[in-house]
Protein backbone atom coordinates (compact mmCIF):
# COMPACT_ATOMS: atom_id res chain seq x y z
CA UNK A 1 0.00 0.00 0.00
CA UNK A 2 2.80 2.52 1.17
CA UNK A 3 4.61 1.52 -2.56
CA UNK A 4 1.25 2.70 -4.17
CA UNK A 5 0.94 5.63 -2.55
CA UNK A 6 4.59 6.86 -3.14
CA UNK A 7 4.18 5.80 -6.91
CA UNK A 8 0.72 8.00 -6.77
CA UNK A 9 2.64 11.22 -5.12
CA UNK A 10 5.38 10.66 -7.77
CA UNK A 11 3.33 10.54 -10.75
CA UNK A 12 1.48 13.45 -9.57
CA UNK A 13 4.91 15.60 -8.59
CA UNK A 14 6.12 14.64 -12.56
CA UNK A 15 2.53 16.08 -13.90
CA UNK A 16 2.77 18.91 -11.99
CA UNK A 17 6.69 19.49 -13.13
CA UNK A 18 5.58 19.11 -16.41
CA UNK A 19 2.97 21.55 -16.38
CA UNK A 20 5.21 24.00 -14.52
CA UNK A 21 8.05 23.35 -17.22
CA UNK A 22 5.51 24.05 -20.10
CA UNK A 23 4.51 27.31 -18.62
CA UNK A 24 8.24 28.51 -17.99
CA UNK A 25 8.64 27.68 -21.32
CA UNK A 26 5.59 29.45 -23.06
CA UNK A 27 6.64 32.86 -20.93
CA UNK A 28 10.40 32.80 -21.34
CA UNK A 29 9.35 32.01 -24.71
CA UNK A 30 6.72 35.39 -24.82
CA UNK A 31 9.75 37.32 -23.08
CA UNK A 32 11.97 36.07 -25.83
CA UNK A 33 9.59 37.57 -28.59
CA UNK A 34 10.04 41.03 -27.05
CA UNK A 35 12.34 42.51 -29.30
CA UNK A 36 13.76 46.61 -28.45
CA UNK A 37 12.42 49.30 -30.34
CA UNK A 38 15.99 50.46 -31.17
CA UNK A 39 18.74 51.80 -29.30
CA UNK A 40 18.62 54.26 -26.21
CA UNK A 41 20.49 57.27 -26.26
CA UNK A 42 21.92 57.28 -23.31
CA UNK A 43 23.64 60.81 -22.65
CA UNK A 44 26.13 61.71 -20.35
CA UNK A 45 25.22 65.08 -18.13
CA UNK A 46 28.06 66.86 -16.71
CA UNK A 47 26.86 68.53 -13.65
CA UNK A 48 26.86 72.62 -14.23
CA UNK A 49 26.76 74.82 -11.44
CA UNK A 50 23.37 76.85 -12.93
CA UNK A 51 23.83 79.81 -9.84
CA UNK A 52 26.43 81.12 -12.58
CA UNK A 53 23.82 81.87 -14.92
CA UNK A 54 21.54 83.09 -12.66
CA UNK A 55 20.98 86.92 -12.00
CA UNK A 56 20.20 87.80 -8.36
CA UNK A 57 18.33 90.95 -9.59
CA UNK A 58 16.49 92.05 -12.35
CA UNK A 59 18.01 93.96 -15.61
CA UNK A 60 16.28 96.85 -16.42
CA UNK A 61 14.70 97.67 -20.12
CA UNK A 62 13.77 93.82 -20.35
CA UNK A 63 11.50 94.48 -23.86
CA UNK A 64 8.75 91.88 -24.44
CA UNK A 65 9.38 89.29 -27.54
CA UNK A 66 7.22 91.16 -29.88
CA UNK A 67 9.03 94.26 -29.36
CA UNK A 68 12.66 92.47 -29.63
CA UNK A 69 11.65 90.49 -32.51
CA UNK A 70 10.75 93.73 -34.54
CA UNK A 71 13.73 96.47 -32.92
CA UNK A 72 16.68 93.90 -31.73
CA UNK A 73 19.51 93.45 -34.98
CA UNK A 74 21.62 90.03 -35.08
CA UNK A 75 24.34 90.32 -32.27
CA UNK A 76 22.92 92.95 -30.54
CA UNK A 77 23.01 93.12 -26.66
CA UNK A 78 18.99 92.21 -25.98
CA UNK A 79 17.70 92.14 -22.15
CA UNK A 80 13.92 89.82 -22.79
CA UNK A 81 11.30 88.98 -20.58
CA UNK A 82 8.45 86.04 -21.25
CA UNK A 83 6.81 83.37 -20.22
CA UNK A 84 8.06 79.92 -21.00
CA UNK A 85 5.70 78.05 -23.06
CA UNK A 86 4.51 78.27 -26.49
CA UNK A 87 4.42 74.65 -27.28
CA UNK A 88 3.46 71.57 -25.90
CA UNK A 89 7.29 71.02 -24.83
CA UNK A 90 8.70 74.37 -24.92
CA UNK A 91 11.86 72.44 -23.64
CA UNK A 92 15.03 71.39 -25.86
CA UNK A 93 16.07 67.42 -24.12
CA UNK A 94 19.03 67.76 -22.47
CA UNK A 95 20.11 71.51 -23.33
CA UNK A 96 19.94 74.07 -21.60
CA UNK A 97 17.29 76.22 -23.93
CA UNK A 98 13.81 76.82 -23.65
CA UNK A 99 11.30 79.02 -25.65
CA UNK A 100 9.76 81.94 -24.26
CA UNK A 101 6.21 83.51 -25.43
CA UNK A 102 5.41 87.41 -25.29
CA UNK A 103 3.23 88.61 -22.31
CA UNK A 104 0.51 89.98 -23.74
CA UNK A 105 -0.61 86.20 -25.16
CA UNK A 106 -2.63 84.25 -22.55
CA UNK A 107 -1.67 80.74 -21.50
CA UNK A 108 -5.23 78.63 -20.88
CA UNK A 109 -4.42 78.77 -17.29
CA UNK A 110 -5.61 82.56 -17.74
CA UNK A 111 -8.38 82.17 -18.66
CA UNK A 112 -11.42 81.98 -16.34
CA UNK A 113 -12.94 78.48 -16.32
CA UNK A 114 -10.56 76.85 -18.75
CA UNK A 115 -8.90 73.96 -17.55
CA UNK A 116 -6.79 72.51 -20.20
CA UNK A 117 -3.91 70.29 -19.24
CA UNK A 118 -1.14 72.00 -21.04
CA UNK A 119 -2.06 75.76 -20.54
CA UNK A 120 1.83 76.35 -21.49
CA UNK A 121 1.08 75.66 -25.47
CA UNK A 122 -1.19 78.57 -26.21
CA UNK A 123 -3.57 76.61 -27.57
CA UNK A 124 -6.23 79.66 -27.51
CA UNK A 125 -3.70 81.64 -29.22
CA UNK A 126 -2.08 79.32 -31.41
CA UNK A 127 -2.44 82.07 -34.32
CA UNK A 128 -0.31 84.68 -32.68
CA UNK A 129 2.39 82.05 -31.60
CA UNK A 130 4.86 82.40 -34.23
CA UNK A 131 5.75 85.87 -34.36
CA UNK A 132 5.40 86.11 -30.13
CA UNK A 133 7.84 83.23 -29.56
CA UNK A 134 12.17 83.54 -29.00
CA UNK A 135 13.98 80.79 -28.56
CA UNK A 136 16.53 81.25 -25.47
CA UNK A 137 19.98 79.41 -25.12
CA UNK A 138 22.21 79.39 -22.11
CA UNK A 139 25.26 79.70 -23.09
CA UNK A 140 28.92 79.31 -21.56
CA UNK A 141 31.56 82.40 -21.71
CA UNK A 142 32.82 80.64 -25.27
CA UNK A 143 28.70 80.72 -26.77
CA UNK A 144 28.41 77.04 -26.74
CA UNK A 145 25.17 75.62 -25.84
CA UNK A 146 25.30 74.22 -22.04
CA UNK A 147 24.31 70.54 -22.28
CA UNK A 148 22.27 70.45 -19.39
CA UNK A 149 18.47 70.65 -18.97
CA UNK A 150 17.24 74.45 -18.26
CA UNK A 151 14.40 72.87 -15.99
CA UNK A 152 17.55 71.56 -13.17
CA UNK A 153 20.12 74.11 -14.17
CA UNK A 154 17.88 77.18 -13.83
CA UNK A 155 15.17 75.70 -11.21
CA UNK A 156 12.42 76.90 -13.74
CA UNK A 157 9.30 75.63 -14.75
CA UNK A 158 6.40 76.14 -17.81
CA UNK A 159 5.02 78.99 -17.34
CA UNK A 160 8.04 80.47 -15.57
CA UNK A 161 8.21 84.32 -16.13
CA UNK A 162 12.35 84.76 -17.21
CA UNK A 163 14.43 88.07 -17.90
CA UNK A 164 17.49 86.95 -20.01
CA UNK A 165 20.13 88.96 -20.79
CA UNK A 166 22.42 87.95 -23.99
CA UNK A 167 23.03 88.40 -27.63
CA UNK A 168 20.56 88.24 -30.27
CA UNK A 169 21.04 85.70 -33.24
CA UNK A 170 18.29 86.59 -36.21
CA UNK A 171 17.51 85.05 -39.41
CA UNK A 172 15.98 86.49 -42.78
CA UNK A 173 12.89 85.29 -41.36
CA UNK A 174 12.28 87.36 -38.36
CA UNK A 175 12.97 84.46 -35.99
CA UNK A 176 14.78 85.43 -32.94
CA UNK A 177 17.27 83.25 -31.07
CA UNK A 178 19.19 84.46 -27.58
CA UNK A 179 22.18 83.37 -26.35
CA UNK A 180 21.68 84.03 -22.79
CA UNK A 181 24.42 84.08 -20.37
CA UNK A 182 22.11 85.75 -17.74
CA UNK A 183 18.69 84.53 -16.37
CA UNK A 184 16.73 86.47 -13.70
CA UNK A 185 13.32 84.09 -13.15
CA UNK A 186 10.55 86.45 -11.29
CA UNK A 187 9.06 84.65 -8.33
CA UNK A 188 5.01 85.12 -9.08
CA UNK B 1 1.35 3.72 13.77
CA UNK B 2 1.46 6.83 12.14
CA UNK B 3 -1.21 7.36 9.31
CA UNK B 4 -0.39 7.74 5.67
CA UNK B 5 -2.10 10.34 3.55
CA UNK B 6 -3.31 8.25 0.63
CA UNK B 7 -4.22 10.03 -2.77
CA UNK B 8 -6.76 8.25 -4.82
CA UNK B 9 -4.94 6.91 -7.95
CA UNK B 10 -4.70 9.25 -10.82
CA UNK B 11 -6.09 6.78 -12.93
CA UNK B 12 -9.71 6.88 -11.18
CA UNK B 13 -10.20 10.98 -11.91
CA UNK B 14 -9.44 10.04 -15.30
CA UNK B 15 -12.26 7.19 -15.39
CA UNK B 16 -14.51 9.40 -13.93
CA UNK B 17 -14.49 11.59 -16.83
CA UNK B 18 -15.26 8.75 -18.98
CA UNK B 19 -18.06 7.38 -16.85
CA UNK B 20 -20.82 10.51 -18.25
CA UNK B 21 -18.80 10.62 -21.69
CA UNK B 22 -21.81 12.97 -22.37
CA UNK B 23 -21.71 15.63 -19.78
CA UNK B 24 -18.09 15.60 -20.13
CA UNK B 25 -18.34 16.02 -23.99
CA UNK B 26 -20.61 18.99 -23.27
CA UNK B 27 -18.59 20.86 -20.80
CA UNK B 28 -15.00 19.89 -22.92
CA UNK B 29 -16.98 21.81 -25.75
CA UNK B 30 -17.97 24.56 -23.50
CA UNK B 31 -14.40 24.83 -22.05
CA UNK B 32 -13.00 24.68 -25.34
CA UNK B 33 -15.17 27.76 -26.94
CA UNK B 34 -14.97 30.13 -23.88
CA UNK B 35 -10.91 29.38 -24.33
CA UNK B 36 -11.13 29.63 -28.03
CA UNK B 37 -12.82 33.30 -27.50
CA UNK B 38 -10.20 34.31 -24.32
CA UNK B 39 -8.04 33.69 -27.27
CA UNK B 40 -9.96 35.84 -29.82
CA UNK B 41 -9.70 38.45 -27.33
CA UNK B 42 -6.04 38.13 -26.18
CA UNK B 43 -4.98 37.90 -30.12
CA UNK B 44 -6.72 41.06 -30.61
CA UNK B 45 -5.24 43.05 -27.90
CA UNK B 46 -1.47 41.88 -28.79
CA UNK B 47 -2.06 42.23 -32.66
CA UNK B 48 -3.12 45.83 -31.68
CA UNK B 49 -0.32 46.42 -29.55
CA UNK B 50 2.03 44.73 -31.95
CA UNK B 51 0.91 47.05 -34.87
CA UNK B 52 1.11 50.16 -32.68
CA UNK B 53 4.88 48.95 -31.03
CA UNK B 54 6.85 48.23 -34.18
CA UNK B 55 5.36 51.22 -36.14
CA UNK B 56 7.50 53.52 -34.38
CA UNK B 57 11.42 53.45 -34.38
CA UNK B 58 13.17 55.33 -31.77
CA UNK B 59 16.34 56.47 -33.65
CA UNK B 60 13.39 57.61 -36.45
CA UNK B 61 12.29 61.27 -36.02
CA UNK B 62 8.96 62.93 -37.08
CA UNK B 63 8.32 66.85 -38.03
CA UNK B 64 4.82 67.75 -38.49
CA UNK B 65 3.34 70.98 -38.19
CA UNK B 66 2.95 72.42 -34.74
CA UNK B 67 -0.55 71.91 -32.60
CA UNK B 68 -1.50 68.64 -34.86
CA UNK B 69 -1.21 66.41 -31.81
CA UNK B 70 -1.60 62.92 -33.10
CA UNK B 71 -3.46 63.88 -36.55
CA UNK B 72 -0.61 63.87 -38.66
CA UNK B 73 -2.88 63.59 -41.43
CA UNK B 74 -3.67 67.09 -41.06
CA UNK B 75 -0.15 68.22 -41.05
CA UNK B 76 1.18 70.74 -43.71
CA UNK B 77 4.95 71.89 -43.88
CA UNK B 78 6.75 73.52 -46.08
CA UNK B 79 8.49 71.78 -48.93
CA UNK B 80 11.39 73.39 -48.49
CA UNK B 81 11.52 71.81 -45.20
CA UNK B 82 13.21 68.37 -46.58
CA UNK B 83 15.89 70.73 -47.89
CA UNK B 84 16.55 72.99 -44.78
CA UNK B 85 16.52 69.85 -42.42
CA UNK B 86 19.73 67.86 -44.13
CA UNK B 87 21.65 71.34 -44.39
CA UNK B 88 20.95 72.32 -41.10
CA UNK B 89 20.72 69.09 -38.51
CA UNK B 90 23.98 67.34 -37.69
CA UNK B 91 24.17 62.84 -36.54
CA UNK B 92 21.41 62.23 -39.96
CA UNK B 93 22.21 59.06 -40.31
CA UNK B 94 23.60 58.76 -43.87
CA UNK B 95 25.55 56.02 -46.34
CA UNK B 96 27.08 56.75 -49.65
CA UNK B 97 26.35 60.53 -49.25
CA UNK B 98 22.48 59.62 -49.29
CA UNK B 99 20.80 61.38 -46.54
CA UNK B 100 18.29 59.59 -43.97
CA UNK B 101 15.08 61.62 -44.63
CA UNK B 102 12.03 61.41 -46.37
CA UNK B 103 9.63 63.96 -47.72
CA UNK B 104 6.41 62.35 -47.19
CA UNK B 105 2.56 63.95 -48.13
CA UNK B 106 0.08 61.65 -45.66
CA UNK B 107 -3.69 61.53 -45.78
CA UNK B 108 -6.99 59.54 -45.56
CA UNK B 109 -9.31 59.82 -48.39
CA UNK B 110 -11.93 57.86 -50.07
CA UNK B 111 -10.24 54.79 -51.68
CA UNK B 112 -11.74 51.95 -54.03
CA UNK B 113 -9.84 49.06 -55.51
CA UNK B 114 -10.63 47.15 -57.73
CA UNK B 115 -10.98 46.05 -61.86
CA UNK B 116 -8.30 46.04 -64.16
CA UNK B 117 -7.06 49.07 -65.76
CA UNK B 118 -7.16 47.36 -69.58
CA UNK B 119 -10.70 46.06 -68.71
CA UNK B 120 -14.29 47.50 -68.34
CA UNK B 121 -14.57 47.99 -64.75
CA UNK B 122 -17.78 45.90 -63.73
CA UNK B 123 -19.11 46.84 -60.75
CA UNK B 124 -18.86 43.47 -59.04
CA UNK B 125 -15.11 43.80 -59.72
CA UNK B 126 -14.40 46.99 -57.33
CA UNK B 127 -14.48 47.70 -53.82
CA UNK B 128 -16.79 49.69 -51.82
CA UNK B 129 -15.40 53.34 -51.44
CA UNK B 130 -14.19 53.51 -48.46
CA UNK B 131 -11.34 55.90 -46.32
CA UNK B 132 -7.83 54.61 -47.02
CA UNK B 133 -4.69 55.69 -45.92
CA UNK B 134 -2.19 57.07 -48.47
CA UNK B 135 1.21 58.06 -48.56
CA UNK B 136 3.41 60.08 -51.42
CA UNK B 137 6.88 59.16 -50.75
CA UNK B 138 10.23 58.98 -52.72
CA UNK B 139 12.64 56.44 -52.57
CA UNK B 140 14.18 57.76 -49.43
CA UNK B 141 11.15 56.21 -47.79
CA UNK B 142 13.25 52.74 -47.94
CA UNK B 143 15.98 54.06 -45.74
CA UNK B 144 14.03 55.97 -43.19
CA UNK B 145 11.24 53.35 -42.84
CA UNK B 146 13.31 50.17 -42.47
CA UNK B 147 11.08 47.32 -41.45
CA UNK B 148 9.47 48.08 -45.42
CA UNK B 149 10.04 45.30 -47.95
CA UNK B 150 8.44 44.89 -51.05
CA UNK B 151 7.00 41.59 -51.47
CA UNK B 152 6.02 41.52 -54.63
CA UNK B 153 6.33 43.82 -57.54
CA UNK B 154 8.05 46.29 -58.20
CA UNK B 155 8.66 50.14 -56.53
CA UNK B 156 5.95 52.26 -58.02
CA UNK B 157 6.87 54.67 -61.30
CA UNK B 158 4.23 57.55 -62.38
CA UNK B 159 1.06 57.09 -62.29
CA UNK B 160 1.70 53.69 -59.78
CA UNK B 161 0.85 52.75 -56.34
CA UNK B 162 2.40 50.37 -54.17
CA UNK B 163 0.04 48.81 -51.08
CA UNK B 164 0.55 47.11 -47.79
CA UNK B 165 -0.22 43.70 -48.18
CA UNK B 166 -2.86 44.72 -45.33
CA UNK B 167 -4.34 48.01 -47.31
CA UNK B 168 -7.16 45.73 -48.74
CA UNK B 169 -8.23 44.63 -45.66
CA UNK B 170 -8.51 48.31 -44.31
CA UNK B 171 -10.50 49.27 -47.60
CA UNK B 172 -12.86 46.44 -47.59
CA UNK B 173 -11.65 44.66 -50.96
CA UNK B 174 -10.38 41.23 -51.80
CA UNK B 175 -7.21 39.88 -52.63
CA UNK B 176 -8.23 39.76 -56.22
CA UNK B 177 -9.10 43.34 -56.41
CA UNK B 178 -6.15 44.19 -55.00
CA UNK B 179 -3.43 42.72 -56.89
CA UNK B 180 -0.85 43.71 -58.88
CA UNK B 181 -1.57 45.59 -62.23
CA UNK B 182 -5.17 46.35 -60.82
CA UNK B 183 -7.02 49.19 -60.25
CA UNK B 184 -7.09 51.44 -57.15
CA UNK B 185 -8.83 55.12 -57.35
CA UNK B 186 -8.73 58.04 -55.00
CA UNK B 187 -8.19 61.94 -55.09
CA UNK B 188 -10.15 61.84 -58.52
CA UNK B 189 -7.60 59.15 -60.07
CA UNK B 190 -7.06 56.06 -61.53
CA UNK B 191 -3.09 54.22 -60.45
CA UNK B 192 -2.15 50.71 -61.61
CA UNK B 193 -1.08 49.05 -58.43
CA UNK B 194 2.89 48.14 -59.13
CA UNK B 195 3.53 46.43 -55.92
CA UNK B 196 3.00 44.92 -52.27
CA UNK B 197 4.80 45.48 -49.55
CA UNK B 198 5.14 44.12 -46.35
CA UNK B 199 6.76 46.28 -42.91
CA UNK B 200 6.70 43.89 -40.31
CA UNK B 201 3.24 44.10 -39.45
CA UNK B 202 3.33 47.73 -38.58
CA UNK B 203 0.67 50.23 -39.18
CA UNK B 204 2.27 51.13 -43.13
CA UNK B 205 0.83 47.35 -43.98
CA UNK B 206 -2.50 49.42 -44.03
CA UNK B 207 -1.38 52.37 -46.49
CA UNK B 208 -0.98 53.04 -50.16
CA UNK B 209 2.45 54.26 -51.14
CA UNK B 210 2.75 56.20 -54.13
CA UNK B 211 5.31 58.69 -55.61
CA UNK B 212 5.52 62.33 -53.70
CA UNK B 213 5.16 64.00 -56.73
CA UNK B 214 2.29 62.50 -58.17
CA UNK B 215 0.17 62.80 -54.99
CA UNK B 216 1.05 66.85 -55.04
CA UNK B 217 0.25 67.07 -58.57
CA UNK B 218 -3.31 64.79 -58.07
CA UNK B 219 -4.20 66.56 -54.94
CA UNK B 220 -2.84 70.58 -56.15
CA UNK B 221 -0.48 70.67 -53.26
CA UNK B 222 3.02 71.88 -52.57
CA UNK B 223 3.25 71.07 -49.26
CA UNK B 224 4.58 68.16 -46.92
CA UNK B 225 2.62 66.52 -44.25
CA UNK B 226 5.55 65.25 -42.39
CA UNK B 227 9.70 64.64 -42.52
CA UNK B 228 10.63 61.59 -41.26
CA UNK B 229 14.66 61.28 -40.58
CA UNK B 230 16.52 58.86 -38.87
CA UNK B 231 19.29 59.30 -36.82
CA UNK B 232 22.82 58.22 -36.76
CA UNK B 233 24.20 56.70 -33.42
CA UNK B 234 26.06 59.82 -32.24
CA UNK B 235 22.95 61.71 -33.65
CA UNK B 236 20.70 63.41 -30.76
CA UNK B 237 17.13 64.46 -30.86
CA UNK B 238 18.15 68.22 -28.97
CA UNK B 239 19.74 68.80 -32.18
CA UNK B 240 16.44 68.53 -34.19
CA UNK B 241 14.40 70.15 -31.76
CA UNK B 242 16.85 73.09 -32.21
CA UNK B 243 16.15 73.52 -35.59
CA UNK B 244 12.64 73.45 -35.54
CA UNK B 245 12.57 75.77 -32.40
CA UNK B 246 15.10 78.07 -34.05
CA UNK B 247 12.76 78.68 -37.08
CA UNK B 248 9.22 79.23 -35.32
CA UNK B 249 8.31 80.87 -38.68
CA UNK B 250 7.92 77.36 -39.96
CA UNK B 251 5.74 76.13 -37.21
CA UNK B 252 7.48 73.12 -36.85
CA UNK B 253 7.33 70.17 -34.44
CA UNK B 254 9.11 67.26 -33.60
CA UNK B 255 8.36 63.82 -32.05
CA UNK B 256 10.26 60.63 -31.93
CA UNK B 257 8.37 58.12 -34.20
CA UNK B 258 8.25 55.90 -31.16
CA UNK B 259 6.75 58.23 -28.74
CA UNK B 260 3.80 59.17 -31.50
CA UNK B 261 3.01 55.66 -31.69
CA UNK B 262 3.34 54.91 -28.17
CA UNK B 263 0.70 58.02 -27.50
CA UNK B 264 -1.72 56.27 -29.81
CA UNK B 265 -1.77 53.20 -27.89
CA UNK B 266 -2.55 55.16 -24.95
CA UNK B 267 -5.19 56.46 -26.98
CA UNK B 268 -6.42 52.85 -27.94
CA UNK B 269 -6.40 52.15 -23.48
CA UNK B 270 -10.20 52.29 -23.26
CA UNK B 271 -10.18 49.78 -25.89
CA UNK B 272 -7.14 47.13 -24.37
CA UNK B 273 -9.39 47.18 -21.22
CA UNK B 274 -12.36 46.50 -22.41
CA UNK B 275 -11.36 43.94 -24.35
CA UNK B 276 -9.36 42.56 -20.73
CA UNK B 277 -13.08 43.15 -19.27
CA UNK B 278 -14.33 40.43 -22.28
CA UNK B 279 -11.95 38.23 -21.18
CA UNK B 280 -13.04 38.37 -17.73
CA UNK B 281 -17.12 38.16 -18.24
CA UNK B 282 -16.38 34.87 -21.22
CA UNK B 283 -13.75 34.02 -18.34
CA UNK B 284 -16.83 33.92 -16.08
CA UNK B 285 -19.39 31.76 -18.24
CA UNK B 286 -16.65 28.97 -18.63
CA UNK B 287 -16.70 29.16 -14.28
CA UNK B 288 -20.28 27.91 -14.34
CA UNK B 289 -19.62 25.86 -16.90
CA UNK B 290 -16.77 23.79 -15.08
CA UNK B 291 -19.11 24.65 -11.57
CA UNK B 292 -22.42 22.95 -13.60
CA UNK B 293 -20.41 19.64 -14.46
CA UNK B 294 -18.94 19.65 -11.05
CA UNK B 295 -21.52 19.78 -9.61
CA UNK B 296 -23.01 17.59 -11.07
CA UNK B 297 -20.52 14.93 -10.81
CA UNK B 298 -20.12 15.24 -7.11
CA UNK B 299 -24.05 14.92 -6.55
CA UNK B 300 -24.41 11.83 -8.52
CA UNK B 301 -21.50 10.53 -6.83
CA UNK B 302 -22.38 11.07 -3.18
CA UNK B 303 -22.76 7.44 -2.41
CA UNK B 304 -19.22 6.84 -4.03
CA UNK B 305 -17.93 9.33 -2.35
CA UNK B 306 -19.02 8.09 1.40
CA UNK B 307 -17.53 4.83 0.58
CA UNK B 308 -14.52 6.33 -0.41
CA UNK B 309 -13.92 8.12 2.70
CA UNK B 310 -15.30 4.94 4.60
CA UNK B 311 -12.55 2.50 3.43
CA UNK B 312 -9.84 4.71 4.37
CA UNK B 313 -9.43 7.79 1.71
CA UNK B 314 -9.26 11.02 3.92
CA UNK B 315 -11.74 14.28 2.52
CA UNK B 316 -8.80 15.63 0.96
CA UNK B 317 -7.50 13.19 -0.83
CA UNK B 318 -11.20 12.77 -2.82
CA UNK B 319 -10.87 16.57 -2.41
CA UNK B 320 -7.53 16.34 -4.51
CA UNK B 321 -9.07 13.89 -6.76
CA UNK B 322 -12.19 16.20 -7.91
CA UNK B 323 -10.05 19.64 -8.84
CA UNK B 324 -7.47 16.89 -10.68
CA UNK B 325 -10.84 15.71 -12.95
CA UNK B 326 -11.55 19.81 -13.30
CA UNK B 327 -7.81 20.37 -14.19
CA UNK B 328 -7.70 17.96 -16.65
CA UNK B 329 -10.78 18.91 -18.41
CA UNK B 330 -9.88 22.33 -18.93
CA UNK B 331 -6.09 21.51 -19.59
CA UNK B 332 -7.11 18.98 -22.72
CA UNK B 333 -9.91 22.62 -23.70
CA UNK B 334 -6.96 24.39 -23.42
CA UNK B 335 -4.75 22.00 -25.74
CA UNK B 336 -7.83 22.07 -28.27
CA UNK B 337 -8.42 25.07 -27.70
CA UNK B 338 -4.79 26.72 -28.18
CA UNK B 339 -4.46 24.45 -31.49
CA UNK B 340 -7.54 25.82 -33.13
CA UNK B 341 -6.11 29.38 -32.24
CA UNK B 342 -3.12 29.00 -33.91
CA UNK B 343 -4.51 26.94 -37.29
CA UNK B 344 -7.85 29.13 -37.08
CA UNK B 345 -7.38 32.36 -35.55
CA UNK B 346 -3.93 33.80 -36.01
CA UNK B 347 -3.14 36.03 -38.84
CA UNK B 348 -6.82 37.02 -39.12
CA UNK B 349 -7.16 40.55 -40.59
CA UNK B 350 -8.90 43.07 -38.40
CA UNK B 351 -10.01 46.24 -39.72
CA UNK B 352 -9.42 48.91 -37.32
CA UNK B 353 -9.95 52.66 -37.14
CA UNK B 354 -6.16 53.49 -37.58
CA UNK B 355 -5.80 50.75 -40.09
CA UNK B 356 -5.84 47.11 -40.20
CA UNK B 357 -4.11 44.80 -38.28
CA UNK B 358 -3.67 40.76 -37.97
CA UNK B 359 -4.95 38.54 -35.04
CA UNK B 360 -1.69 37.65 -32.87
CA UNK B 361 -1.76 34.44 -30.89
CA UNK B 362 1.97 34.43 -29.83
CA UNK B 363 3.31 32.19 -27.07
CA UNK B 364 2.56 35.13 -24.44
CA UNK B 365 -1.47 34.45 -25.97
CA UNK B 366 -1.11 30.87 -26.01
CA UNK B 367 0.96 31.63 -22.13
CA UNK B 368 -2.79 33.97 -21.22
CA UNK B 369 -5.29 31.36 -23.20
CA UNK B 370 -4.11 28.20 -21.59
CA UNK B 371 -3.89 30.01 -18.13
CA UNK B 372 -7.10 30.95 -18.32
CA UNK B 373 -8.44 27.47 -19.07
CA UNK B 374 -6.48 26.10 -16.17
CA UNK B 375 -7.84 28.31 -13.80
CA UNK B 376 -11.41 27.84 -15.18
CA UNK B 377 -10.72 24.28 -14.42
CA UNK B 378 -9.59 25.04 -10.85
CA UNK B 379 -12.24 27.82 -9.91
CA UNK B 380 -14.95 25.63 -11.22
CA UNK B 381 -13.87 22.65 -9.33
CA UNK B 382 -13.08 24.42 -5.89
CA UNK B 383 -16.47 25.27 -4.44
CA UNK B 384 -17.96 21.10 -5.48
CA UNK B 385 -15.37 19.65 -3.95
CA UNK B 386 -15.77 22.15 -0.72
CA UNK B 387 -19.15 20.27 -0.78
CA UNK B 388 -17.83 17.26 -0.93
CA UNK B 389 -15.53 17.84 1.97
CA UNK B 390 -18.73 18.69 4.22
CA UNK B 391 -20.60 15.70 3.38
CA UNK B 392 -21.57 13.57 6.36
CA UNK B 393 -20.59 10.02 5.73
CA UNK B 394 -23.51 8.09 6.95
CA UNK B 395 -25.96 10.94 5.41
CA UNK B 396 -24.00 10.02 1.73
CA UNK B 397 -23.92 6.19 2.78
CA UNK B 398 -27.45 5.99 2.98
CA UNK B 399 -28.36 7.84 -0.20
CA UNK B 400 -29.60 6.14 -3.14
Amino acid sequence: MRSDSNSNILSRISCLLTLVACLSFSLFAGCAQEQPTGPVQITEVPSVDGSQFLLNEEPDGAADVIKAREQSKDGEEVILVGRIGGGENPWIEGRAAFTVVDGSLKACSDIPGDDCPIPWDYCCETDKLPPSTALVKVVDDSGSLIKTDAKKLLDVKELSTVVVKGKAQRDDDGNLTVLATGVFVKKK
Amino acid sequence: MALVFRFLPWEYAIRNLFRRPLRTCLTFLGLTTVIVLVFVVVGFIRGLERSLAVSGDRQTILIYSLGMGENLEYSSIPMKTNDLVPATVEGIQERFGQEYVSPELYLGTLIRLGASRTSSDQPSDLSPQTMGLVRGVTRSALLVRRQVEIEEGDWPESGEVMIGRMAATKVGATKEQAGIGKSISFEGRTWKISGIFSASGSAFESEAWCRLDDLQQAMKRQDLSIVALTLAPQGEFADVQLFCEERRNLELNVKREAEYYAGLQKDYGPVRWLAWLVVLLVSGAGIFAGLNTMYGSVVGRTLELSTLQTIGFARRAIVVSLIQEGILMAAGASLLAALIALLLINGLAVRFTMGAFTLRIDSMAVLIGCSVGLLLGLFGAIPPAIRALRMPIVDGLKSV
